[in-house]
């Protein structure tokens, strides 16, 4: 039986290195980060009940007002509120980036675990084919996908989650692989559990950290890709008010100086993303051992 | 030996590579769209025309048929005409390749030259107000749509202060191209023996190459700092440190050089995305290039430019995974061995 060292070997070399270096850093970043999720979503379930105008109906405004007291974000091309329309965007980008995270994680976590678990022939088989997949450039697969299907919410968190797998599968796949001959998982075996529970009770939860601080840095490019495709109106349809179709249907007033159309989406578009990428360097900051200074 | 036999092994991993995906592409394309003859009759076609255009196009076979034909007309390096053009892809492809390769090249540089000392300054001045400054800005620079920072760069640049060109592409409207040498139109128009028209080119290129430069130097700056950080804390640090050393020669001889490895990794995985044309970029700025090419083939269903683009992105993921080994034992003298 292959018994590891590398458990004791860590946990010696990192407490004479926390010794010298710890000090807590990352709970400012994950402040922050959580902070702007909270807050977005509070917006977004906000703008089921309460919105300034209502932002599906054109000519409010007389079409690219300038932002003041009664549109503070100004109107677009034909006279929607844009705070109204930005504040139902959240629903839109927020919901699908999570939705497809939550799909890509449970999905690829699963495979990874069977993959690095067994090990063998379907593990070879099963990098092979994720290694190919992701030489595609993951959003032309997606506009791939979403020009044929046609667009809507329910295609573009399929295809978002489906560019998503394979890092889950790769991340949950290195974990457990490294880990299978642990003592622990080891010592789990030998009491008689069968290998699915050794796999999924007792591995997997230790080996998630890294898994769950990527979720974050995933739904910060899931957001990017959602808006993207909405900018190439391969997203949810014409009046729909997703940010990147926003930036869009702006396009046209950022030539003639009506800037704001397009300005102040991609703020949003920002912030969420932003808030994103700030929780996940904390999450990766707390969960990784050689992260932790 | 060693090396040579390694890069061979990579060379060779692009066949299975290109094969799954050229066969991914074939079917997906294929299945979804189903049948585009119909973008390409005119609507009072009579049904024995429309079949004689379906012949044409090559889609009257059976599927699996097409697909060994395609195939086949690979391994004769011919990759098939396209739909819209009317040429073949492979010139298709040849054709629009300089201008992304003018663009991120440029682009790529400029992130480089810049990320790199960025993410050094913040590592030297940690959790101090230059750290944080680049750390914001780099978060920004991360978390913007690259559209929308084209879009805000051109309604600053052209549209209030009118000191650069508009988005019309590598020239302005109605300038012909100089005589084709390399492609690089930064070459051909000093080798037509035209300053003036090189200016023009540079004034085209300056906007889409900034905005691309400030979405790649931001994640290489954040990489740099914190392989820096980690590197800077390192027992060997500290030793040249209390030998001697001034700082300066420390950070930059020893920190930077060993704090490379996971920025080369980063460079080469943005580069493969680069030079497989930025779409969203090259849409915003009427770049000619290869990004435009796949988002139109796309768009009319047009099956032999699509598969010849993916394959050209794939064998590009490839070839810029094997530089980046290189370019490891290159900096890493342990992997040499």
């Amino acid at each position: 039986m292959k018994i590891s060292r590398l458990p004791l070997a860590t946990l010696e070399t990192s407490a004479v290195a926390r010794r010298v270096r710890r000090k807590p850093k990352s709970y400012w970043a994950l402040r922050i980060g959580a902070g702007i999720l909270v807050f977005y979503i509070v917006v977004a379930l906000l703008s089921l009940v309460w919105t300034p105008y209502d932002p599906l109906t054109p000519g409010i405004g007389d079409g690219y007002d300038a932002p003041s007291l009664a549109f503070p974000l100004g109107t677009d091309r034909l006279g929607a509120d844009m705070l109204s329309r930005l504040m139902a965007g959240a629903r839109y980008d927020l919901g699908i980036s999570l939705t497809a995270v939550a799909i890509a994680l449970t999905v690829g976590t699963s495979i990874g675990t069977i993959s690095g678990y067994y090990g063998g022939k379907i593990d070879i088989a099963i990098l092979r084919g994720v290694e190919i997949f992701q030489a595609f450039p993951g959003l032309l697969f997606a506009m791939l996908v979403v020009q044929a299907v046609g667009p809507g919410i329910t295609n573009v968190i399929l295809v978002l989650s489906f560019v998503g797998i394979p890092d889950y599968l790769r991340l949950a796949r290195a974990e457990i692989h490294a880990k299978r001959h642990w003592q622990y998982a080891e010592a789990a075996r030998m009491v008689g559990n069968p290998p699915w529970r050794v796999a999924f009770r007792h591995l997997l939860p230790n080996s998630i950290g890294p898994v769950l601080a990527f979720t974050s840095i995933n739904a910060a490019f899931s957001a990017l890709i959602t808006a993207s495709l909405g900018f190439l109106g391969l997203g949810l349809g014409p009046n729909t008010p997703e940010w990147g179709s926003m930036i869009a249907r702006g396009q046209d007033g950022v030539m003639t100086g009506q800037w704001w159309v397009s300005f102040f989406p991609g703020l949003a578009i920002m912030g969420l993303t932003g808030g994103f990428y700030l929780l996940g360097d904390a999450l990766s900051d707390l969960t990784d051992p050689r992260r932790r200074q | 030996m060693v090396l040579g036999r390694m890069i061979l092994r990579r060379l060779l991993w692009v066949f299975p590579v290109a094969f799954g995906v050229v066969t991914l592409t074939f079917f997906m394309a294929r299945v979804f769209n189903g049948d585009p003859t119909e973008l390409y009759v005119p609507p009072e076609a009579t049904d024995a025309l429309r079949a004689q255009i379906r012949a044409r196009l090559g889609l009257a076979d059976p599927l699996p048929q097409q697909y060994i034909h395609y195939l086949l007309d690979l391994l004769r390096f011919d990759l098939g005409t396209s739909f819209t053009t009317g040429q073949s892809v492979a010139s298709d492809l040849w054709d629009r390749l300089p201008a992304t390769l003018e663009l991120g090249l440029i682009g790529l540089s400029l992130g480089i030259a810049v990320g790199i000392p960025l993410g050094v300054i913040a590592a030297v001045y940690r959790e101090r107000w230059p750290d944080f400054l680049v750390r914001g800005v780099t978060l920004g620079g991360m978390a913007l749509p690259q559209f929308w920072v084209g879009l805000v760069l051109i309604s600053i640049f052209f549209v209030t202060l009118r000191v650069l060109p508009g988005p019309v592409g590598r020239l302005p409207i109605g300038v012909p191209l100089p005589p084709r040498f390399t492609g690089f139109l930064l070459f051909d128009t000093l080798l037509a023996g035209d300053p003036a028209l090189w200016w023009q080119a540079v004034r085209q290129l300056a906007l889409p190459a900034l905005t691309l430069g400030f979405s790649t130097a931001s994640p290489i700056a954040r990489v740099t700092r914190s392989a820096m950080v980690e590197a800077m804390q390192s027992d060997y640090i500290r030793t040249a440190i209390a030998m001697g050393h001034g700082r300066r020669v420390v950070w930059f001889r020893y920190c930077l050089r060993n704090a490379l490895l996971p920025v080369v990794t980063l460079i080469g995985g943005v580069a493969g995305h680069i030079f497989a044309g930025a779409v969203l970029l090259e849409s915003i700025f009427a770049w000619p290039g290869l990004g435009q090419y796949a988002l139109q083939s796309i768009e009319r269903s047009d099956f032999a430019a699509l598969q010849g683009f993916v394959i050209y992105a794939s064998l590009l993921y490839v070839l810029a995974f094997l530089i980046v080994d290189l370019l490891y034992m290159f900096i890493d003298p342990r992997i040499r061995a």
